[in-house]
């Protein structure tokens, strides 16, 4: 897989991701003020949401890009996939009650994330000697990664604990 | 060698002298400090029930001229008051505050530590019934808590008298009110309170029968306090008209989806330019810019709009009688997370309050009129902070009808003054009414009748008993000093059945 593809792809993947968060964030607010209700609740649930799926993605797209393409390139790819939604994230964070530093935070968590987890596919592809196992492994790899970011989440709900 | 003890000596003196300086510097600071002195005592004895409003009389004093500042916090609503105290003389304020176990009142004057006092209400579960005679006779009424009460006792604010479920006064305590005092009575009495008056003159009695709400049911008058309560108790087989809750004020008028709007726009033209980015140009500082841009371009567009208030306003009246009880609520749309600090409409002011306990709110005060002039809350996008008004305003609508043998009724308008379009409901059936003049007739068909249309219609008919004939107007919010542009209100005025 090439870099310009596999950005381009976890482009439009973040796009898509952004544009089902901004669909969902905007039905439920329109309800919300027409029936005379806070739209804050639904903000900070599609904050949650938005930073779980992201989370799930990156370490998967990391990993597997960076394992094929190289460094540059699965960073590339991860960012491509987070920074997408951040219009619809800063508009449900003013909608909502949440705290600006724990959304920042989490943000900032997910840009570490996407630029620190292509180490890891790099350091696969070196360590391995088969070149058509790297592939397969890194794929694994970020499977397991994107299960930790899920159960931890599960465990320890950060970072929106509201 | 000589000079030395000298020096010495000499930096000894100019040290005391130095610090004598200080102390008499301190002393001059310490006597120039204003003293505040600050009492507060609440309405009704303290006595309150949860969620109700209640009041805190206030003196504060001073003995040399200062302006203070006034505190007073009661659960997550607070008030703030400038006073202007002269020395020997007593400032009062009476604070109408939400029910709270406790109330802390603090007054700050400029280089002066700050006075603080707690106040204590007891919330009672059980309705209240205030007897604010001269005498010591003790009054019991099935159900109720009695308070014993002094002229003082009662509030100076019409919104505390939610605090109690009846009232019982007799002559005497009535001469003894200050005019805010009878004001606040008289809202009370309108806005259909269970009051006894005992042993007024006629004088008086006429005053007051004019100021009953529902058509002065509620107001009874006694010669003794074994008939106050005989006529109390038969007063509470009629249970008072509910009020409309704001929820249901609020679905008579959609909130204004502009901003939300706006921000459906935004977000399109994002996601469209966010597209054509990545098929033209498809790099990664392209996409960080694209979001960057339309994140700045949104919370521009944002700040850029003005967000106005809507009031509605839902009032009631019988016809014939002289006032209408009146429910309305604000609505301040949100736009960005922002402290704002709005003005309040000074006709409405006196009873302002949050429809939402949880919310915080903080009032300002005017210390002459004792009404909000404004309130200051925290906001955000799409939120809609809604302030509740009740209260009484005077009516002339008279309305005469008769049911024909064909099924159509005749509507004439008994009233001195012209009514504008309405629609007139009987039957569980909606019918135009038209424009009539002092003394003006019209026949409303029967076959002419359709469902209710709009919320305001439907609410109408909810409102009015199947056996009874209304009519509804809309309200002309025109004359109210300070209402938002987008204001709407309705009359619903009932007729009697016949007897």
């Amino acid at each position: 897989m090439s870099a310009s593809p596999a950005r381009r792809f976890a482009a439009l993947s973040g796009l898509a991701v952004a544009a089902a968060l901004a669909v969902w964030w905007l039905g439920s607010t329109r309800l919300a003020i027409d029936r005379g209700a806070d739209a804050g609740r639904t903000s900070e649930d599609v904050l949650q949401v938005a930073w779980l799926v992201r989370a799930l993605v990156v370490p998967t797209l990391a990993v597997r890009v960076a394992a094929l393409a190289g460094w540059r390139a699965g960073a590339g790819a991860a960012l491509a996939m987070v920074v997408p939604a951040w219009p619809v994230l800063v508009l449900a964070w003013a909608a909502s009650a949440a705290p600006l530093w724990q959304v920042v935070l989490a943000e900032g968590l997910l840009v570490g994330a996407a630029l620190v987890l292509p180490m890891v596919g790099r350091g696969l592809r070196r360590a391995l000697p088969r070149g058509d196992a790297v592939e397969p492994v890194a794929t694994a790899v970020g499977i397991v990664l994107a299960a930790a970011a899920w159960i931890a989440h599960d465990r320890w709900t950060f970072p929106y604990t509201f | 060698m000589s000079s030395l003890p000298a020096l010495s000596i000499s930096d000894a003196v100019a040290r005391r002298l130095l610090l004598l300086g200080v102390a008499l510097c301190c002393l001059s600071q310490a006597n120039a400090a204003p003293r505040v002195e600050l009492t507060a005592a609440p309405a009704w004895k303290g006595w309150t029930r949860p969620g109700r409003t209640t009041e805190i009389d206030v003196r504060l004093s001073a003995d040399s001229a200062v302006r203070a500042s006034l505190d007073v916090v009661a659960a997550r609503q607070s008030t703030d008051s400038t006073v202007e105290l002269q020395p020997g003389r007593v400032a009062r304020l009476q604070i109408a505050v939400g029910s709270a176990a406790s109330v802390d009142v603090e007054a700050r004057a400029p280089s002066a530590p700050p006075v603080r006092r707690g106040v204590s209400l007891a919330l009672s579960e059980s309705p209240l019934l205030g007897v604010a005679v001269a005498s010591d006779e003790r009054v019991a009424l099935d159900g109720f808590h009695a308070l014993a009460l002094a002229a003082d006792d009662l509030p100076r604010n019409g919104s505390a008298y939610a605090s109690v479920d009846a009232l019982i006064v007799d002559a005497t305590t009535l001469a003894a009110l200050d005019h805010r005092q009878l004001a606040a009575l008289v809202t009370y009495a309108a806005d259909c309170g269970r009051l006894v008056l005992m042993n007024i003159d006629q004088r008086v009695r006429r005053l007051l029968d004019d100021a009953g709400g529902c058509g002065g049911r509620f107001m009874m008058q006694a010669k003794s306090l074994a008939e106050a309560t005989s006529m109390l108790t038969a007063s509470l087989a009629t249970s008072l008209p509910a009020a409309l809750s704001p929820s249901s004020i609020g679905e008579l008028a959609r909130p204004s989806p502009a901003a939300w709007n706006a921000v459906a726009v935004s977000l399109a033209v994002y996601f469209a330019a966010a597209v054509l980015a990545l098929v033209f140009i498809p790099s990664l500082p392209a996409i960080v810019l694209t979001s960057a841009l339309a994140i700045v371009g949104t919370l521009a567009l944002l700040q850029g709009m003005y967000p106005r208030s809507q009031l509605i306003v839902w009032s009631e009246g019988e016809s014939g009688t002289q006032l209408a009880r009146y429910q309305a609520v604000q609505r301040f749309p949100g736009l960005v997370r922002e402290r704002v600090r709005v003005p309040l409409p000074p006709q409405l002011g006196a009873a302002a309050q949050s429809c939402e306990p949880g919310q915080t709110m903080h009032y300002e005060v005017d210390v002459t009129s004792g009404r909000a002039t404004f309130a200051e809350f925290e906001t955000r996008l799409f939120r809609q902070v809604t302030l509740c008004y009740s209260g009484s305003f005077p009516m002339q609508r008279t309305i005469a009808v008769d049911a024909r043998a064909d099924g159509s009724r005749s509507v004439r308008n008994a009233g001195t003054r012209a009514w504008p379009r309405g629609a007139l409901l009987a039957g569980g059936v909606a019918r135009d009414l038209p424009a009539l003049g002092p003394g003006a007739a019209t026949v409303i068909d029967a076959r002419s009748g359709g469902s209710a249309g709009d919320s305001a219609l439907r609410t109408a008919q909810t409102r009015t008993r199947s056996d009874s004939t209304a009519a509804l107007w809309s309200l002309d919010l025109a004359g109210v000093a300070g209402a938002p542009i987008d204001s709407t209100g309705w009359l619903l005025v009932s007729v009697a059945p016949p007897r």
